[in-house]
């Protein structure tokens, strides 16, 4: 006797097509699992046969045999003991072979036969697209915010199979799509008092998405500021919601909000993390890395200068492409990584920085700053130095706007740039540049300047007019760039090893 | 010879006044006869010998208290040293000297302030004592060493660089003088090589330390103290509260010097000494014509000479400018004491960079302090 039974496996932020084939035949009575099965695969038969005996259902006396196709790739998890289940039922005639094509299985089976939640219920449901999808009760907010395609929820095996074969309606409460989103909470930016120069770089940063470098001693609140950059980016559209539901699916059971992610994602990795944790990959599922659950969100890297070196390097390649591509020698898998990259650093050994203050030599801060390599470094467009804010800036007369007041006017800068080019101001390339960015004559050869005495470079030179533009989107300026903008674009370029080099003094 | 390798420099000298015992070791050797005088011999000459060879070898001499040619201000001092190792010429101790001393981690406008006082002084014939640390000290020394420079340039004799080891700058200013802690032939920190060098060519460096003495800890608040007493009047221009400069301000108090300080920013860190000085009753001076009438050179009645060559600023950037001098500010501070919205703030303090008026340093920046007062 003979069943196909569709179900899907994960493999890095995407789910692939799994046909699970039971075949019930003549022989010693056993069971084998072909087709390349994880470790965890393998166990499913435990789970299964104690799952169907909880339930009173019979436990074929027969050599099954059960293949994972396609049996080239690797099938790694437990999503598919609900189909090995069903398959077996089938197989044995217990259950109508032709309709199950209209179905797929995705859950794991507990051993009294309950259905359990599996991870990245939501790109495993996009990939059994073509059928109606019978997931675990837990998995069906994020799984039907995704498809358009029917989900259907059961409690236990039992109930899967009295709906299958008719006897039962499934259950009710599966259709009904709206969803109560529970949003995070978000620490708001009027919490910041004083500091005007980093509140004014993190909305340029959210207006352009401009990679964001805050330098400072400690107690100066720079986890305090990147922690509020996420408030003030805009919550994502359609397709990035989907995306970013996709990647964080594919590390955890369940959400908590339930349905898809419309919020921008906040990660903030500790230091010590590795190359894997960092860019994804690791074991047969290709687990996606921080930069992937960043994505459409900010990653903020504290203590920039304690993260290994090649953890730091690694993150080169995607900053450019937006996208990683991990290679292995089975799978290789491509997953995105747009994030909006926002980091934090001491200027120096001692942490103090201020001039008089710092008890560093020349040899230490040189060595220091080694830490970063030059291209790192050259991809933050703005780089700030942060204060501590001393009782005078803490009364200062200037009062803190709230994020939402902020946020709507990056809102704003952020349409003025779509509208331009499709894309964000740092995503502007150097053809687009001139187009987009046109100089007045005073800012041409302010830059000019700043070229020939060598404190900029041609990259620097970019950057500079992309942030420029962004500063002048968000001024309500939407034409010419000129010298005050450039002159703002400027100073958010803190040079960190200029005074090292500026030791000379005029007479 | 011996005596200075069992002990340290002060108790040799007591030792060959006869004021003090020698210790255990050496009062043994000298009690069998025979046996001392020929150690004596053969280590005095051994080490005489070594010793002697590595100053040859690099060119240091050494003037022993009672030469001829030993600091007079050392004869009389509370502890002189018994043997001095010097390059360059000690007459240039003949002048008036005037010490300075400071922090290692100074600010831009310390270092600005110290080379500044120093140039001002040299072209007064004032000899500039100073110990050719970082910071303060090598600035210190810079621009007494430019002092010189200019005075040869107008002299028509070139640059220092291009002139062979002469005296043409003899008498044409105060020429530098470096105490330093580590043997002469042991450059530290060696970031100041060239300038040791420079002040050995035009001036003079002098050490206690025999050539090869490495740059303990121990032998720096043994080369205040003749820094201190080299010195006639001592100017801090940078320190914080604890320190190498505070040990100089106390040798330079038991021997009477007085002691003047440059006032800073309550907030300056880098200040915290001097200002701590100045509360306790020193002298607050503000430029090289305060020192110079601490040494009864009076000459402010003289045409002065100064020339900036900056572009004279506008009211509103005056009031900029005078409201951020004192300690480094970041571009947050500047934003919150001018009360100017963060685009405008940016560009009056790119104008102002632009103009010189202040300088930027890995974020942070200072305001190059003004020579004449600026209304």
């Amino acid at each position: 006797m003979f069943a196909s039974v569709r179900s899907a496996t994960l493999l890095g932020v995407r789910g692939s097509r799994v046909d699970v084939e039971v075949h019930a035949g003549i022989g010693l009575p056993g069971f084998t699992v072909v087709g390349q099965p994880d470790e965890v695969c393998r166990e499913s038969r435990d789970r299964v046969r104690a799952a169907l005996l909880s339930s009173e259902l019979p436990w074929p006396t027969r050599r099954i045999t059960v293949n994972l196709a396609p049996s080239g790739d690797r099938k790694s998890g437990a999503c598919l003991d609900l189909a090995i289940a069903v398959g077996l039922l089938a197989a044995q005639g217990l259950l109508p072979v032709e309709i199950l094509s209209q179905y797929a299985f995705i859950a794991e089976l507990g051993l009294d036969g309950s259905l359990r939640p599996v991870r990245g219920a939501t790109p495993l449901v996009l990939a059994t697209i073509d059928r109606q999808t019978i997931v675990a009760l837990e998995n069906l907010a994020e799984a039907n915010a995704a498809t358009v395609t029917q989900v259907f929820s059961a409690k236990t095996l039992l109930e899967v199979v009295e709906c299958l074969s008719g006897r039962t309606e499934w259950r009710k409460e599966i259709l009904q799509k709206t969803l109560i989103k529970k949003s995070k909470f978000v620490p708001d930016l009027a919490d910041v008092q004083g500091q005007p120069v980093a509140r004014q770089a993190l909305e340029i940063s959210a207006a352009g998405s401009h990679h964001l470098l805050l330098v400072g001693p400690p107690g100066a609140g720079k986890t305090m500021l990147a922690e509020r950059l996420v408030g003030l980016l805009p919550s994502l559209d359609d397709n990035q919601a989907i995306s970013a539901t996709m990647i964080h699916s594919s590390v955890q059971t369940e959400f908590r909000n339930s349905g898809l992610i419309r919020d921008a994602p906040y990660r903030a990795p500790h230091h010590s993390s590795s190359m894997v944790a960092m860019v994804g990959g690791g074991t047969a599922l290709m687990r996606p890395g921080e930069i992937s659950l960043a994505s459409h969100g900010v990653l903020f890297l504290d203590e920039l200068g304690e993260f290994a070196p090649s953890v730091l390097d690694a993150l080169r390649q995607p900053l450019e492409q937006r996208v990683v591509h991990l290679a292995r020698a089975r799978t290789s898998v491509v997953m995105p990584a747009e994030f909006l990259l926002v980091a934090a650093t001491n200027p120096c050994p001692c942490g103090e920085g201020t001039p008089g203050a710092c008890t560093c030599d020349d040899a230490a801060r040189a060595r220091y700053l080694r830490r970063f390599s030059g291209p790192l470094l050259d991809r933050f467009d703005l780089r700030v130095a942060v204060s501590r804010p001393n009782t005078t800036d803490l009364i200062s007369p200037i009062a803190g706007e709230s994020t939402s007041v902020v946020a709507a006017r990056v809102a704003k800068a952020r349409s003025l740039a779509f509208s331009r080019f499709g894309g964000t101001n740092s995503a502007l390339t150097r053809q687009q540049l001139d187009s987009a960015a046109p100089l007045t004559k005073k800012a041409e050869q302010l830059l000019r300047k700043e070229l020939e005495a060598g404190h900029l470079t041609g990259r620097g030179y970019h950057r500079v007019r992309r942030v420029a533009r962004t500063i002048a989107d968000l001024t309500g300026a939407p034409q010419m760039i000129d010298e005050t903008h450039l002159h703002l674009a400027l100073l958010l370029r803190v040079d960190l090893a200029s005074g090292l080099r500026r030791r000379e003094m005029s007479f | 010879m011996t005596l200075l390798k069992h002990h340290d420099p002060q108790t040799a000298w007591a030792v060959v006044q006869g004021r003090s015992k020698p210790d255990e070791v050496v009062s043994a050797m000298l009690r069998v006869e025979g046996l001392v005088t020929l150690l004596r011999h053969r280590a005095t000459q051994d080490l005489q010998d070594q010793i002697e060879r590595r100053c040859i070898k690099a060119g240091i001499k050494i003037t022993i208290f009672g030469d001829e040619n030993y600091p007079r201000a050392l004869v009389a001092d509370l502890a002189p040293p018994a043997v001095l190792f010097y390059f360059g010429d000690l007459s240039a101790l003949n002048s008036r000297r005037v010490g300075m001393v400071g922090t290692r981690s100074a600010t831009a406008s310390g270092r600005y302030l110290a080379s500044h006082i120093a140039h001002d002084l040299a072209i007064n014939d004032v000899c500039v004592v100073s110990g050719l640390a970082r910071g303060i000290d090598a600035w210190a020394h810079r621009g007494a060493l430019r002092a010189l420079e200019s005075r040869a340039i107008e002299r028509g004799a070139g640059r220092l660089a291009d002139r062979p080891v002469g005296r043409l700058a003899v008498r044409a200013a105060g020429r530098p003088v470096g105490v330093v802690a580590s043997g002469l032939d042991v450059v530290y920190p060696r970031e100041n090589a060239q300038l040791w060098q420079d002040i050995a060519r035009h001036g003079a460096l002098v050490s206690e330390s025999a050539p090869g003495s490495p740059p303990d800890a121990f032998r720096f608040p043994l080369r205040n103290r003749i820094l201190a007493a080299l010195s006639e009047v001592l100017v801090v221009v940078e320190s914080r509260d604890t320190g190498g400069s505070m040990i100089t301000v106390d040798e330079a108090q038991k021997r009477d010097v007085t002691v003047l300080a440059v006032p800073g920013s309550p907030r300056n860190i880098a200040s915290n000494g001097t200002n701590q000085l100045i509360q306790q009753g020193c002298l607050p001076i503000i430029g090289a014509q305060d020192v110079l009438v601490a040494l009864g050179l009076d000459n402010r009645r003289a045409q002065e000479n100064i020339y900036d060559p900056r572009v004279r600023l506008s009211t509103s950037d005056q009031n900029l400018v005078s409201m951020m001098i004192g300690s480094p500010f970041t571009l947050d501070d500047f934003v919150i004491r001018s009360c100017l919205a963060t685009i405008d703030a940016a560009v009056s303090l790119g104008r102002l960079e632009a103009l010189g008026w202040v300088v930027e340093n890995s974020g942070w920046w200072e305001v190059i302090e003004v020579r004449q007062p600026l209304h």
